[in-house]
C-alpha cells in the first residue's frame, strides 16, 4: 500500500517564537520527526496548546521553523532560517484549517473553484471534479450561496472540497471538525473518509481527540506536552471501510484507545 | 430591532395604517407650526413656507440656482475625486511596510485631531477666493475621512484568509485585489457615505468664508443683507442636494455589498 | 514600544520639522510660518494669557452645545422605547435631521442669535444631539431582550428594567455617540467663529489670515489640534472608567464610522 519513499519526511522539527519583551520565548516544538507515505492517512493526536498548529502552519510554510527540515519527495523544502517562504510549496501541500476561511464575498462555488482559478487550472476536467464534488459532499444546489448563509457543516465541507479541488498531493488538515456538534462531525468524517477513498490522497490530520484519530487513520502519531515531539506511534489496522456511527463497536478500537489515552497522560 | 419587534404592542399591528397616518400628520404640523412661527416672530425673522418655497423657484427660473449649484457641485466633486483617492490609495501603500506604519502612527493620530474645517482661511490666503480654495479645501476634508476608513479596513484583514490562499497559490497581488480589497470595500464605502455630504457641506462653508459665486456664496450673501428668505432658501436647496447624494449612495451600496450579512454598519 | 519604532518615529518627526521648515524658507514666512516661530509664538500666547482666553471661548461654546444637544438626545430614546407608535411616526424625520448639512444653516444661526456665543452653541447643539441620539437609540434597541424578560419574571417592574437594564446596556453607546461628537463640537463652534465672531480660536485664525500672520494662524490651528486630542483622550478615560465592567472590545465599534 505505501511506496518505498515517504511522500513528507519532518526531521528534527524545532520552533521556537521570537523574544517577546526582552524574555526568550519558550520552545514550541522541539526535536521533532516523523515521516508519511505516499497515499497514507496519518492522524496526530496531541494535548490541546501542543503545538499541532504550528506544526502545520511550519510544513504548509505559512510559518518558518527555527531549526529542522522538511523533506518532500525526498527534497527538501522550507530548513530552517529560510527568510522566503513558499506557502503551500506551489500548490504541493494543500491546507484546510480549522476555521472554514471561506470568503464572505464570495458564493460557495466562487470559493471551491478560486484555487483553481489562481493556479489557471480551471478547466473542463475540472469542471467536472468540482461537480463531483459537490455532489459527493451533498452540497449540490448551494453553489450560489454565500457562507454565511450556510451551516457550520457545510461549510466545512466547502472548505474541505476548495482544497480537493484543486488537487494537491498531500493535504494538511488541522482540526477540520472541531467546531460542530457531534452528529454532524461524524458525517463529515464519513464524507471525508469517502473521498479520500475515491482519490487516496495523502492526509495529515491533526486533532486533539483520540477517538477521531483513531477512526480516521492508518497510523496514529502521538505528540507531547509542549514542546511536542513524537512520543508514540501506533498502526491501526481495523479494517476499511469503517462504519462511523459505531466506532467503539470496531474489531480493536478499545485496545488501541487505552494505549493512546496512557501515552498522552 | 427585536427588543423592538417582541415589545411592540398590538395596537401598531393591528392599525399598520397609524403610522403613515402620524407620519404625514407631523408633517402637516410642522408646516403649520412653522407658519404659526411666522406670524409671531414676524416674516424678517422666520420667513414662511411658502415665501421659502417662492424664492426658490424664482432662483430656479432665473437659472441662479443651476449655475451656484453647479459651482458647489464641481467644487465638491473635483476635491472628492482628488482628496478621495489619495486617502482611499494610501491604506493600501501603508500595507505593505508595516514598519513605515509603525513610524507614521502618531502623525496619522494628530492628524486625526486637526479639526480640518479650520483650514479653510489658511488655503483661501494661500490660493485666493476662487475655486481653487475649495477644491482643496474638500479635498483635505474628504481626503482624512477616506483614508482613516480605509486604513481601518486594511487593518481588519483577516491573516488567516491570507495564509489560506498563499497555501492555494494565490501571488501578492492576487491577494491585495481580492482579500485586501473585499475586506476594506464596506470600509471604503462607510467613508464615501460620510465624506459625499461632506464634501458637499465642506464646499458650502468654503463657500461662506470667501467666494463670489456657489450655494454657500449665496446664503451667506443672503445673510449680509439681513434676506432671511435666501439664507432659508439656500439652506433648504443644500439640504435638498445632500440628502439626494445620500439616497443615491445607498443604492449603490446596496448592491455591491450584496453578499453582506446584514447592513450592520451604524451610519453614524 | 520598540526601539526601533521609537527611532523610526523620530525620524519622521525630524522630517516633518525638516520639510516645514524648508517649506517656509521657499515660500516665505509671510505665507508658510515657520516651525521655530510658531513655537516662539505659542510660548508667547500662552504667557500672556490671549491663547488660554481665545481658547476658553471656543470651549465653551463646544461644551454648552454639547450639553444643549446632548442631553435631550440622550434621554429621547429611553422616553421613545415604550412607545413604539411615536417612535415610528417620528423615525423619517429624525433621519432627515440627520441627513441635514448642519453646517450650512450656521449663517441661519446667526441671523437668528447674533454674532456673540448663542449661535454658535446652536450649531453645537444642532449636530451633537442627532449624534448623541442615534447612537444612544442603537443601544436602546440593542439591549438583550433575554434580559429584560429575565427581569419581567422576577417581577421587575417597568421601571426598574429602565434603570437596571436599559440604563446600564445602553450607556456605551450613548458615550460612544458623545466621544464621536466631540471633534465635531469644537469643529462647528469653530466654523461659527470663522463666519462671524470676535472671539475665539477660530477668529484668531481668522484673523491671522487677513493680517497675513501665518504664524498666528499656524498656533491656533496647533491649539485646536491638541485640544481635540486631548479632549478624545479625556473622553475614552471617562468612557473606560464607567464600564470598567465590561470585557473589552465588545462594546459598540462606531469608532470607524465617525471622524
Amino acid at each position: 500500500m505505501t511506496s518505498a519513499l515517504p511522500m513528507l519526511q519532518v526531521r528534527r522539527l524545532a520552533k521556537r517564537f521570537p523574544p517577546r519583551a526582552g524574555a526568550e520565548s519558550p520552545w514550541i516544538l522541539a526535536d521533532l520527526s516523523f515521516h508519511v507515505c505516499e497515499r497514507e492517512f496519518l492522524t496526530m493526536v496531541g494535548p490541546s496548546g501542543a503545538g499541532k498548529s504550528t506544526l502545520l502552519n511550519i510544513i504548509a510554510q505559512v510559518d518558518g521553523a527555527s531549526d529542522g527540515e522538511i523533506l518532500f519527495r525526498g527534497e527538501a523544502i522550507g530548513s530552517a532560517n529560510g527568510r522566503t517562504l513558499n506557502p503551500g510549496w506551489d500548490c504541493q501541500i494543500g491546507y484546510v484549517t480549522q476555521d472554514d476561511n471561506l470568503l464572505p464575498w464570495r458564493t460557495l462555488i466562487d470559493n471551491v473553484t478560486l484555487p483553481l482559478k489562481l493556479q489557471g487550472r480551471y478547466d473542463e476536467a475540472a469542471k467536472k471534479r468540482v461537480v463531483e464534488l459537490f455532489c459527493a459532499t451533498n452540497l449540490t444546489g448551494f453553489e450560489r450561496y454565500y457562507p454565511h448563509e450556510l451551516s457550520g457543516g457545510m461549510r466545512k465541507r466547502g472548505s474541505l472540497i476548495r482544497t480537493l479541488a484543486y488537487d494537491p498531493p498531500i493535504i494538511l488538515m488541522d482540526e477540520p471538525f472541531s467546531a460542530v456538534d457531534a452528529q454532524t462531525r461524524t458525517q463529515l468524517q464519513q464524507d471525508l473518509l469517502r473521498l479520500w477513498n475515491l482519490g487516496r490522497k495523502t492526509i495529515v490530520f491533526v486533532t486533539h481527540d483520540i477517538a477521531e484519530a483513531i477512526a480516521l487513520g492508518d497510523r496514529v502519531l502521538v505528540l507531547s506536552k509542549s514542546p511536542a515531539k513524537v512520543i508514540a506511534d501506533h498502526r491501526i489496522d481495523i479494517s476499511r471501510p469503517r462504519d462511523l456511527g459505531n466506532v467503539y463497536k470496531l474489531e480493536g478500537f478499545g485496545d488501541i484507545f487505552e494505549r493512546v489515552r496512557r501515552d498522552i497522560q | 430591532m427585536t427588543a423592538a419587534a417582541l415589545s411592540s404592542p398590538l395596537r401598531l399591528r393591528s392599525k399598520p395604517y397609524l403610522v403613515p397616518a402620524g407620519r404625514i400628520a407631523l408633517g402637516i404640523a410642522i408646516v403649520a407650526l412653522w407658519q404659526i412661527g411666522t406670524g409671531v416672530m414676524g416674516r424678517d425673522f422666520l420667513p414662511s413656507p411658502w415665501d421659502t418655497l417662492a424664492r426658490i423657484g424664482s432662483l430656479a427660473r432665473s437659472g441662479e440656482l443651476f449655475r451656484d449649484a453647479a459651482i458647489t457641485f464641481g467644487e465638491a466633486a473635483a476635491g472628492m475625486l482628488l482628496g478621495g483617492a489619495a486617502g482611499a490609495i494610501l491604506p493600501f501603500l501603508l500595507r505593505l511596510s508595516p514598519r513605515l506604519m509603525r513610524a507614521l502612527d502618531p502623525l496619522i493620530s494628530a492628524g486625526f485631531g486637526l479639526p480640518k474645517l479650520a483650514l479653510a482661511p489658511l488655503f483661501i490666503l494661500w490660493f485666493g477666493i476662487g475655486i481653487t480654495t475649495k477644491v482643496v479645501f474638500v479635498a483635505s476634508i474628504v481626503f482624512f475621512l477616506m483614508f482613516y476608513n480605509g486604513l481601518a479596513g486594511v487593518l481588519s484583514v483577516d491573516p488567516r484568509l491570507i495564509a489560506t490562499f498563499r497555501v492555494a497559490g494565490a501571488g501578492e497581488w492576487v491577494i491585495n485585489r481580492e482579500i485586501v480589497w473585499n475586506t476594506a470595500k464596506p470600509f471604503l464605502f462607510s467613508g464615501l457615505k460620510i465624506a459625499l455630504p461632506r464634501a458637499l457641506s465642506g464646499a458650502v462653508v468654503g463657500e461662506f468664508i470667501a467666494a463670489d459665486q456657489g450655494l454657500g456664496w449665496y446664503i451667506e450673501h443672503a445673510r449680509s443683507l439681513n434676506d432671511t428668505t435666501g439664507v432659508l432658501a439656500g439652506a433648504v436647496i443644500v439640504t435638498v442636494l445632500v440628502m439626494a447624494v445620500n439616497a443615491g449612495l445607498r443604492r449603490v451600496q446596496a448592491r455591491s455589498l450584496a453578499w453582506r450579512p446584514l447592513a450592520a454598519d451604524m451610519t453614524l | 514600544m520598540k526601539l526601533r519604532t521609537f527611532f523610526d518615529r523620530l525620524i519622521v518627526l525630524l522630517l516633518v520639522i525638516v520639510g516645514w521648515e524648508l517649506c517656509s524658507l521657499y515660500f516665505g514666512t509671510i505665507w508658510f510660518s515657520s516651525p521655530w516661530r510658531v513655537l516662539r509664538r505659542l510660548i508667547e500666547e500662552i504667557q500672556n494669557g490671549d491663547l488660554f482666553y481665545q481658547g476658553a471661548y471656543t470651549l465653551k461654546a463646544a461644551l454648552y452645545g454639547s450639553l444643549l444637544g446632548g442631553v435631550p438626545g440622550l434621554l429621547l430614546p429611553f422616553a421613545l422605547r415604550r412607545h413604539p407608535l411615536t417612535n415610528a411616526i417620528l423615525d423619517p424625520y429624525f433621519i432627515g435631521g440627520y441627513g441635514v448639512p448642519k453646517l450650512a444653516l450656521a449663517p441661519l444661526f446667526i441671523l437668528w442669535f447674533g454674532i456673540d456665543l448663542a449661535p454658535k452653541v446652536a450649531l453645537v447643539a444642532s449636530i451633537v444631539s442627532f449624534l448623541v441620539f442615534f447612537s444612544t437609540a442603537a443601544g436602546v434597541s440593542a439591549v438583550n431582550s433575554q434580559y429584560v424578560n429575565a427581569a419581567r419574571v422576577f417581577g421587575a417592574s417597568e421601571r426598574d428594567i429602565a434603570r437596571h437594564i436599559v440604563w446600564p446596556g445602553a450607556i456605551p453607546y450613548a458615550f460612544a455617540g458623545f466621544r464621536i461628537a466631540a471633534p465635531y463640537a469644537i469643529g462647528a463652534a469653530v466654523v461659527g467663529e470663522l463666519i462671524s465672531s470676535n472671539r475665539g480660536l477660530g477668529f484668531l485664525i481668522v484673523s491671522g489670515a487677513t493680517d497675513f500672520d501665518t504664524t498666528l494662524v499656524f498656533v491656533s490651528l496647533v491649539t485646536l489640534t491638541i485640544l481635540v486630542v486631548i479632549i478624545n483622550l479625556l473622553v475614552g478615560r471617562c468612557e473606560r472608567w464607567l464600564l470598567r465592567w465590561r470585557p473589552p472590545q465588545q462594546g459598540p465599534s462606531l469608532r470607524v464610522a465617525g471622524i
